[in-house]
C-alpha cells in the first residue's frame, strides 16, 4: 500500500540554514503516527517543508503517491492535509464561525461541516460571532482541530497541540482525537506530552536535528525510553 | 457653504472609489502600486473614445472590465513573481508602468485636454436652498456610496470576501487553510483597476482629462490609504471623506495651505498612531 504521507530523504532550510538533513518517516492510511523530539530539532519545519515556509532542497515529499513539487502554502491543504500548525493560527480579524468556513476553502466533500463542528464542540456554536483570539487556549485549540476538519481531510497533522494546555483539557483532547482515530481519520501527531501520545498514536518516530534516529511502535516501548527522546 | 461640503463629498467619493483598490491590494500583496492613478487615467481615456461612439453608459461598463483585465495581467506579470522581493523594487516598476502608461496616453490621445460628455439622464440640476448643485455631482457621491457598500457587503458576506479578509490578515495562514491566494490576489487586483477604472470614467465629465490626472490623485489617494490605516476600508473611508472636505474647504479658507494640508495631516496621524486609524484590517 502507498502510504498517505511519505518524507524520502527531505532536506529543508530557511534561507541558508538547513534543517532537515535527510528525514524520512511514512504515515499509512487509517495510522496514527507520533514524532517525537526535543526543541528546536525541527519538528515544526517538517511541516512547514509541506508549505513551501521552509524550502525542500533535496529529497521527496509524495502524498498518496504524488511527489509534491514546488510547494506553496495551500498545496498541502488542497491535497487533502489538514494541518493545525502550533500555536493554533486562529485569525483575530474572523469571528469564530468565520474562522471555521476559512477550513472548508478547499471545498473537499466530507462528513465534516459545520453543523458536525459545533456537535463536536458546542462551546464554539454559542461563541460562533465571537472574535476568534477571543476564546480561551483550550477552545482554541478546539476551534483550530475544528478548522481542521472542516476541511474534510485525509490526513490531519497536529503540531504540539497540548502545548499551553491544562491537563484535562488535554485529557479532552486525547478523547476526541481518539474517536477521529475510530472513524478512520489518518493522524500524524508531533508532540513533547507524552501522555498524549501514548493514548493517541501506535508508532513513532525520533527527530533529532533534523534527522530520524529511532522508530517502534509506542505499545512495546516503556515511558522511560520514550522519555529519553525528549527530556533534555 | 452647503456647495463646498457637496463637492467636497464629490471628490472624497472619488477618492474613495480609488483608495479602495489600493488599500485591498495593499492589504494582500502588501505592495504600493504607484500605477494606480494611470490606471484611473487609463480608464477615463478609454472611457472617453467609447463614449464617443456607445455613449455614457457602455463605456463605463466596457472600461471597467478593460482595466479588470488589465489589473490581473499586472498582478500576474508583475505583483506575483515580485512579491517576495525587497517591496522597493515594485514601488519602483509601478513608478516605472506610470510613466509608460502616461506615454502611450499621449501618444494616442495627444496632449490636448478632452472632455467626456456626462449622460443625458443625469445632466439637470436641482435646486437647493440659495443654490443649485449638478444632478451629476450627486450621481458621483452615490457612485462611492454604492462602492463602499458594495465592498463591504462582498467582504463581509461572500466566501471570496472571507477568503480575502483571511488573506489581508496574514497570508500564510489563510494559506495553509487552502486558500488560493494567488487567485484572491488576482481577483482583488482586478476588481481594483475595474474600480480605478470606473473612478476615471465618472471622474470624466467634470475634470478635464489630462495625462497629468493620474499624479494628482495617486497622491492624496496614498494618503487617504496611509493615514486610514493601510489595508482598512473603512478607515479609507472615513479618511476619504475628510480629506474631499479639506481639499474644497482648504480653497476657500486658507488657499495657501492647502495643498500642505493633507500632508500635514498624514504625518501627525502616522506620529500619534503608526497604523493609522483603523489599525491593520480589512
Ligand atoms: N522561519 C524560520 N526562519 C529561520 N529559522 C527558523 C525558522 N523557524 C525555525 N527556525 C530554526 O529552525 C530550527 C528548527 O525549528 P523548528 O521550529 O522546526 O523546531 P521544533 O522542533 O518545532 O521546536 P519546538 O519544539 O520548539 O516547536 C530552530 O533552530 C529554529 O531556530
Ligand atoms: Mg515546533
Amino acid at each position: 500500500m502507498t502510504p498517505l504521507l511519505h518524507y524520502d530523504a527531505v532536506e529543508a532550510c530557511y534561507g541558508h540554514a538547513q534543517i532537515l538533513h535527510g528525514t524520512s518517516f511514512s504515515v499509512d492510511k487509517g495510522a496514527s503516527v507520533a514524532i517525537l523530539g526535543r526543541n528546536g530539532v525541527g519538528k515544526t519545519t517538517v511541516v512547514n517543508t509541506l508549505f513551501g515556509i521552509a524550502r525542500l532542497t533535496g529529497g521527496t515529499i509524495r502524498l498518496a503517491g504524488k511527489p509534491l513539487t514546488r510547494p506553496r502554502p495551500y498545496s498541502a491543504a488542497r491535497a487533502g492535509v489538514s494541518v493545525v500548525i502550533q500555536g493554533r493560527g486562529i485569525l483575530q480579524n474572523l469571528t469564530v464561525r468565520e474562522n471555521l468556513l476559512l477550513g472548508a476553502a478547499t471545498r473537499r466533500r466530507g462528513p465534516w461541516n459545520l453543523q458536525r463542528v459545533y456537535e463536536l464542540y458546542p462551546v464554539l456554536q454559542e461563541r460562533a460571532d465571537a472574535p476568534g483570539t477571543a476564546l480561551s487556549g483550550g477552545q482554541q485549540q478546539m476551534l483550530a482541530l475544528g478548522r481542521g476538519l472542516m476541511a474534510n481531510p485525509d490526513l490531519l497533522v497536529l503540531d504540539e497541540p497540548s502545548e499551553g494546555l491544562a491537563p484535562v483539557i488535554v485529557d479532552e483532547l486525547a478523547v476526541v482525537l481518539n474517536r477521529l482515530r475510530a472513524e478512520g481519520t489518518t493522524i500524524l501527531l508531533i508532540e513533547q506530552n507524552l501522555s498524549l501520545v501514548e493514548r493517541v498514536a501506535e508508532d513513532f518516530f525520533v527527530l533529532s536535528k533534523g534527522r530520524i534516529v529511532d522508530q517502534g511502535k509506542i505499545a512495546a516501548t516503556g515511558r522511560a525510553e520514550l522519555q529519553k527522546h525528549i527530556a533534555i | 457653504m452647503l456647495i463646498q461640503c457637496l463637492n467636497g463629498l464629490v471628490y472624497g467619493a472619488l477618492l474613495f472609489s480609488l483608495a479602495s483598490g489600493l488599500a485591498l491590494m495593499f492589504g494582500l500583496r502588501r505592495i504600493v502600486n504607484f500605477s494606480h492613478g494611470a490606471l484611473y487615467m487609463l480608464g477615463a481615456y478609454l472611457g472617453y473614445s467609447i463614449a464617443t461612439k456607445l455613449g455614457f453608459w457602455p463605456a463605463l461598463v466596457l472600461s471597467a472590465l478593460a482595466l479588470a483585465g488589465l489589473g490581473a495581467l499586472l498582478d500576474a506579470a508583475v505583483f506575483r513573481p515580485l512579491q517576495d522581493r525587497d517591496p522597493l523594487i515594485i514601488l519602483l516598476v509601478t513608478f516605472g508602468l506610470a510613466l509608460i502608461a502616461e506615454d502611450v496616453v499621449q501618444t494616442i490621445w495627444g496632449n490636448d485636454t478632452h472632455s467626456l460628455a456626462m449622460p443625458a439622464l443625469l445632466a439637470g440640476i436641482v435646486e437647493l436652498p440659495g443654490s443649485s448643485f449638478p444632478v451629476y455631482r450627486i450621481a458621483i457621491i452615490a457612485f462611492g456610496l454604492l462602492v463602499a457598500g458594495g465592498l463591504s457587503l462582498w467582504l463581509k458576506f461572500s466566501r471570496v470576501g472571507l477568503f480575502v479578509r483571511a488573506a489581508s490578515f496574514n497570508p500564510t495562514l489563510a494559506a495553509i487553510q487552502g486558500v488560493d491566494t494567488d487567485r484572491v490576489s488576482l481577483m482583488v487586483v482586478a476588481v481594483g483597476a475595474a474600480l480605478a477604472g470606473a473612478s476615471g470614467v465618472v471622474a470624466a465629465p467634470i475634470l478635464s482629462l489630462a495625462p497629468s490626472m493620474a499624479a494628482d490623485i495617486l497622491v492624496d489617494s496614498f494618503i487617504v490609504v496611509v493615514v486610514g490605516g493601510l489595508g482598512s476600508l473603512t478607515g479609507a473611508f472615513i479618511t476619504a471623506l475628510i480629506l474631499g472636505q479639506i481639499n474644497v474647504l482648504g480653497i476657500v479658507f486658507a488657499p495657501e495651505f492647502t495643498a500642505l494640508l493633507p500632508f500635514v495631516i498624514m504625518v501627525g496621524v502616522l506620529i500619534w498612531k503608526p497604523t493609522g486609524l483603523a489599525g491593520n484590517r480589512v
